[in-house]
């Protein structure tokens, strides 16, 4: 009976993963006055423990990972990750550098990919929206980093693993109630 | 029996005043705010998380801060001892502050050490406010106080006090850095998650209606007055909200202690000699 109020009040916590900041300053500016995103309940918490949306940006340096993963875990399910940009996604320019981990699906399951350099902000208010309907369908039950257990796909010599990830909005048959 | 109804409908009157609040607050920078009813979709999607319990204690501590503050509202609107309430609601924010010490994290022990330097601010004007309204009328009950003309003109820097008190009560700029949402991550309320946090949220709505019942009390008999003194105080908190920035710790108690305990004192020794 809770479940159709889990998209009408959805809240961030935003974590820099060792981003040049270009999509840090797009978020930010979805919550300013010209693309409000507080129009639908998303208030930008800073606590890992009440919010439910984890938007990341930046391909994860060594430092971030911990991090990364510890901020994850202390999120209370139900909860969804939002890549936002192309470094988040797949380590964009910085993809193969030495100090970057390409990208965050490395470490926990990501549900939407925002793609660009900088992501717009009305491509992440679109990201935010399909991260609700992903929110909607889950259960409290601890995820399965699944992109991580499957096999990765090889396309010249480059290891591709978008391939092998659930779409958004397809549901897994487990996660459905 | 209406008394009782309204100490029943008092969490959800608070939530609507909140909803309200961030509405007009929107609307005052020019952006369209959430739904009216918006607290309430918060409060049934934090009863749906997982809730993380860091330790018994800290769970209890903050359910009881939040049925304190619920009787700290009853006892208000049964027309009780003004004193009593006063200390009732010291005992309230005391639970919050020992639910943030029972856990061993940085930032809860942060925000609670923020939250009695605030107390430290506040409490002595609320005291006072107390003190002038016996002064005036000869008893701490506020059934006294409603019965009585309004007491406004005599109490001018004491009211002026109490908007400082409104201003930190409500968490809002320039006085929130107890809370110093996200330099301090949370505050005193950091640990707390899922349907324990709802209590604490919901505590924040009683707080609210607590306030803005004292502030009405200026008013007297006049309900006219309490009316008007209610939106242009309404109005006037978010405006200031929205127009500054966060003073720093020391700041708040330096402007606290300074000015508005001054003003409150001036006005007892006004209300003794003159």
């Amino acid at each position: 009976m809770f479940r159709k109020f889990r998209k009408k009040s959805p809240w961030i916590l935003h974590y820099n993963a060792g981003s040049c900041n270009g999509c840090d300053i797009e978020i930010l500016a979805c919550l300013s006055p010209k693309y409000d995103l507080e129009r639908f309940g998303v208030i930008n918490t800073g606590n890992p423990k009440q919010s439910d949306i984890f938007l990341v940006t930046g391909p994860v340096t060594f430092r971030s990972r911990e991090r990364l993963v510890e901020l994850y875990t202390q999120m209370p399910e139900p909860k969804v990750v939002v890549a936002v940009g192309s470094c988040t996604c797949t380590g964009g320019v910085f993809r193969d550098m030495y100090n970057v981990e390409d990208g965050i699906d490395r470490y926990i399951p990501v549900d939407v990919y925002v793609p660009g350099c900088a992501a717009s902000p009305e491509l992440i208010i679109d990201g935010v929206v399909k991260a609700l309907e992903v929110l909607e369908k889950k259960t409290k039950a601890m995820e399965k980093p699944r992109k991580l257990f499957s096999e990765a796909t090889t396309k010249e010599g480059i290891v591709d693993r978008r391939e092998c990830a659930q779409k958004v909005g397809e549901a897994d048959a487990k996660d459905t109630e | 029996m209406i008394e009782i109804l309204l100490i029943l409908l008092a969490p959800v009157a608070g939530g609507l005043l909140y909803g309200f609040e961030r509405v007009v607050r929107a609307r005052m920078q020019n952006r369209q705010g959430p739904p009216l009813l918006q607290p309430f979709y918060d409060m049934m999607k934090l009863i749906d998380k997982q809730t993380l319990i860091v330790n018994p204690t800290h769970a209890l501590l903050g359910v009881m801060h939040f049925v304190a503050l619920w009787a700290v509202v009853a006892f208000t609107i049964m027309g009780g001892n003004l004193l009593y309430i006063v200390f009732l609601h010291l005992l309230a924010s005391l639970f919050l502050v020992l639910a943030a010490f029972s856990v061993k994290s940085i930032f809860s022990h942060l925000g609670a050490n923020r939250e009695l330097l605030s107390m430290i601010a506040y409490e002595p004007i609320l005291v006072m406010f107390a003190v002038a309204f016996y002064m005036l009328n000869g008893s701490f009950s506020i059934d006294a106080v409603r019965a009585n003309p309004s007491a406004l003109g005599s109490l001018l820097f004491l009211f002026l006090a109490f908007l400082f008190v409104v201003q930190l009560k409500l968490k809002k700029s320039p006085f929130d850095a107890a809370k110093a949402h996200q330099e301090i991550v949370g505050g005193a309320e950091v640990e707390f998650s899922g349907l324990f946090f709802e209590f604490v949220y919901m505590a924040l709505w009683l707080e609210y209606v607590f306030v803005y019942l004292l502030l009405m009390l200026f008013a007297g008999d006049n309900i006219l007055l309490g009316g008007i003194l209610f939106c242009v105080v309404f109005l006037l908190v978010n405006l200031v909200d929205n127009a500054t920035a966060r003073v720093r710790m020391e700041h708040l108690i330096k402007i606290f202690l300074g000015i508005a305990v001054s003003l409150a004192a001036l006005n007892l020794l006004g209300l003794a000699y003159v």
